[in-house]
């Protein structure tokens, strides 16, 4: 291959100052435009990625979480369109210099594009075994994508993804770069996905429920994985699941999804301990835990997520809402406004939303 | 509970009064076939040698993670697979107990009124042809109960107590939720009046805020209807909120049988304290480090020697390569097969 898609960066670790965001997602809305209707997946949602930290996208099918995230990439399935919004990505050029640019701005073919598909930012998914070409082997791939986003020639691409098989903790790695990915268990191929995944050197990992058809012992090594990877190449992450238990073990900021709309944004901390959206706090509330006590009735939510066809008029959880007002909630659609320091939540309960 | 039986029964067993269902030694064995001659190469032990009883309303679930024969124990106890060996013994209403294991599936048919089952997955396990009348009435056609309009008045009411509208009735699965849909299939497992449910991770394909919605059902109705449940799930804090009795299960064989809450405050097995290990916690002030197990589940078409678990386990000797550690009560109600469990002390 003689072109290899990269941008003009020097991928050295903190090429970006620890307080500027690396990634601003500014109003993002993402339609998907089918015959029963236009369903809005993403209705402006508004998000930054810090350098080396884990921003948690959490909520519940049909919340828009993966769409958005698949929107940085530009790899929205139709009939979904990016149809607004703006995704800054900030990274330093060959001579030092600060440069933004915006990926809505660049077309999904251009050579650009590609060179941040898979090289400044990465992906990896929740089944490892589908996202891998079937008729390739493991090694193959790995190498495919080095040689598109990086200098190294064939023997160095192999090398180091050899490397990289050994560092995400397969044995016998020199061997496995010759298998095909049906040969490798789920928690195997989700190793050497994160392997070929990282081996571009991103600044962005991009997860999309990676551990969840896991069984409990191998998601806990991959999360384990993923937290020593983050240290040691100081990559930024940006981890999305539905489940809150994975968010508390390795998010720094957390987004509260829920049909297309961003419902709250706090560090990690503040949201587990002083919940404000009613969403945010009834799904903190009907979590099962190990501590309770056998037997106990589960405080629920009301009702179930409303298909994304039949979008309730106002706030989109009102129909589901313990503090639902009349006249107001199903009035009108509360904004995403600050309620704290660092704290945002979009609820009429609050003022300013 | 596994406690020693007294009554002597039938067929020369004993069983407990309270117990309903009593699994004794039940193995599934599974031939490995390789080649276009389907030469057999070897067997998957899917469940080798698990006992347990169920009492009468109670819930005893089967947890583990994938290929540690949770559910080839559940499908063999409702006779869709035919056990290798062991007893599997059922006591009627009337105290009459069977082998369901011996028994040839044409005398069972009788019986399965009293065994329904609920699966995993909501979407394919509702006939998307079929309206919701038809699906919930499905089990009294076939068991010839009832006339038209009396099963139409027996589906009103059993969608009612599920918490769906009677009116739903001529509607087709695809209008309805995960959760509504998870709710139809409680019905029509409702139908016949069974003693006893099989549910196969019947919340592990909803959503959280769902999730608790069909717990909390399937709860209200086991007090109402005195039924007996047993629950297949490998999430550990679904199976706490549920359960009498929890059965922790590694590659076809029982690690721990015992209460949740005594079995999560103090795990005795190694295995069951590696999953408690894993759990990710839902409170970031809890981070810790954690000693979770290095490898992977043993292949139980090829598995270790000893112990499945040893090569995973941090408290591994020598006798744990070699013997098979029988299951022992080291606790009044509480069993383990492990052959350091009065040893080693477990922290969580």
């Amino acid at each position: 291959m003689s072109t290899t898609a990269r941008l003009d960066t020097s991928r050295s670790a903190g090429a970006v100052k620890g307080s500027e965001p690396l990634l601003q997602v500014k109003d993002l809305q993402t339609h998907f435009f089918t015959a029963e209707g236009v369903v809005e997946a993403v209705a402006g949602a508004s998000f930054e990625v810090y350098p080396g930290k884990t921003l948690g996208i959490v909520g519940e099918s049909g919340c828009g979480k993966s769409v958005a995230a698949k929107s940085i990439l530009q790899i929205v399935d139709r009939p979904g369109r990016i149809i607004g919004g703006e995704i800054l990505f900030t990274y330093q050029d060959t001579s030092g210099t600060y440069q933004q640019i915006d990926i809505l701005s660049l077309p999904e073919d251009s050579v650009q594009m590609k060179a941040i598909r898979g090289g400044e930012i990465s992906m990896i998914f929740q089944e490892p075994m589908s996202s891998f070409s079937p008729v390739h082997t493991v090694g193959n791939q790995i190498v495919e994508a080095m040689r598109l986003h990086t200098n190294l020639d064939k023997e160095a691409a192999e090398r180091t993804a050899i490397e990289w098989l050994s560092h995400v903790g397969i044995p016998n790695p020199a061997e496995r770069m010759s298998e095909y990915p049906y040969r490798l268990s789920g928690g195997q191929c989700q190793r050497a996905m994160i392997a070929m995944a990282l081996s571009t050197n991103p600044r962005i990992l991009i997860a999309d429920e990676p551990s969840t058809a896991l069984d409990v012992t191998t998601q806990a090594q991959i999360l384990n994985l993923l937290q020593r990877l983050q240290a040691e190449h100081g990559m930024a992450m940006i981890f999305i699941t539905h489940d809150l238990g994975v968010i508390a073990e390795l998010a720094d900021e957390v987004v509260v999804m829920y049909l297309g709309r961003i419902v709250e944004k706090a560090p990690v901390n503040e949201l587990f301990s002083n919940p404000k959206h009613p969403y945010t706090r009834a799904l903190l509330t009907s979590i099962p835990s190990i501590d309770a006590q056998p037997r106990e009735r589960l405080p629920s939510i009301t009702g179930s997520i409303p298909h994304p066809n039949a979008r309730p008029p106002g706030c989109p959880f009102h129909p589901r809402c313990p503090d639902f007002m009349a006249g107001v909630c199903d009035q009108k659609e509360p904004k995403l406004a600050n309620i704290g320091e660092n704290h945002a939540a979009s609820c009429f309960l609050y003022p300013g939303c | 509970m596994v406690t020693p039986e007294t009554t002597a029964t039938a067929n020369g067993a004993a069983m407990a009064e309270d117990v309903v269902l009593r699994v004794d030694n039940l193995k599934k064995y599974f031939p490995l076939l390789r080649g276009f001659m389907k030469r057999q190469v070897g067997i998957v032990r899917a469940v080798d040698d698990v006992s347990f009883s169920i009492r009468q309303g109670e819930t005893v679930s089967l947890v583990g993670e994938s290929g540690c024969g949770k559910t080839t124990t559940s499908r063999c106890i409702v006779r869709a697979l035919e056990p290798t060996d062991g007893k599997i013994l059922y006591r009627t209403d009337q105290g009459r107990v069977f082998d369901l294991a011996k028994m040839r599936q044409a005398d069972i048919r009788p019986l399965r009124r009293d065994f329904q089952m609920v699966f995993q997955d909501p979407f394919s396990s509702l006939n998307p042809r079929m309206t919701i009348y038809e699906i919930v009435s499905e089990p009294l056609r076939v068991h010839n109960i009832g006339s038209r309009s009396e099963r139409e008045d027996r589906v009103a009411d059993l969608l009612r107590r599920v918490g769906l509208r009677p009116e739903y009735m001529q509607r087709f699965p695809h209008a309805f939720s995960g959760g509504q849909r998870q709710r139809i299939g409680i019905a029509r497992a409702l139908s016949v009046n069974p003693r006893m449910i099989v549910a196969d991770e019947p919340v592990s394909a909803l959503d959280v805020s769902v999730q608790a919605q069909v717990l909390n059902l399937m709860m209200d109705l086991q007090d109402e209807l005195g039924l007996t449940y047993l629950f297949i799930a490998h999430d550990l804090s679904v199976v706490n909120q549920i359960s009498n009795t929890v059965l922790v299960m590694y590659v076809g064989r029982v690690a721990e049988i015992g209460p949740p809450q005594a079995l999560f405050k103090s795990p005795k097995h190694p295995y069951t304290a590696a999953l408690l290990a894993s759990l990710p916690k839902p409170d970031p002030l809890q981070r810790h480090a954690r000693t979770i197990p290095e490898g992977e589940i043993a292949n139980p078409a090829n598995p270790p020697s000893g112990c499945y678990f040893h090569p995973r386990c941090p408290y591994v000797i020598e006798q744990c390569k070699q013997e098979t550690p029988p299951l022992e009560e080291i606790v009044p109600g509480r069993y383990v097969s492990c052959h350091r469990a009065r040893e080693i002390e477990l922290v969580v």
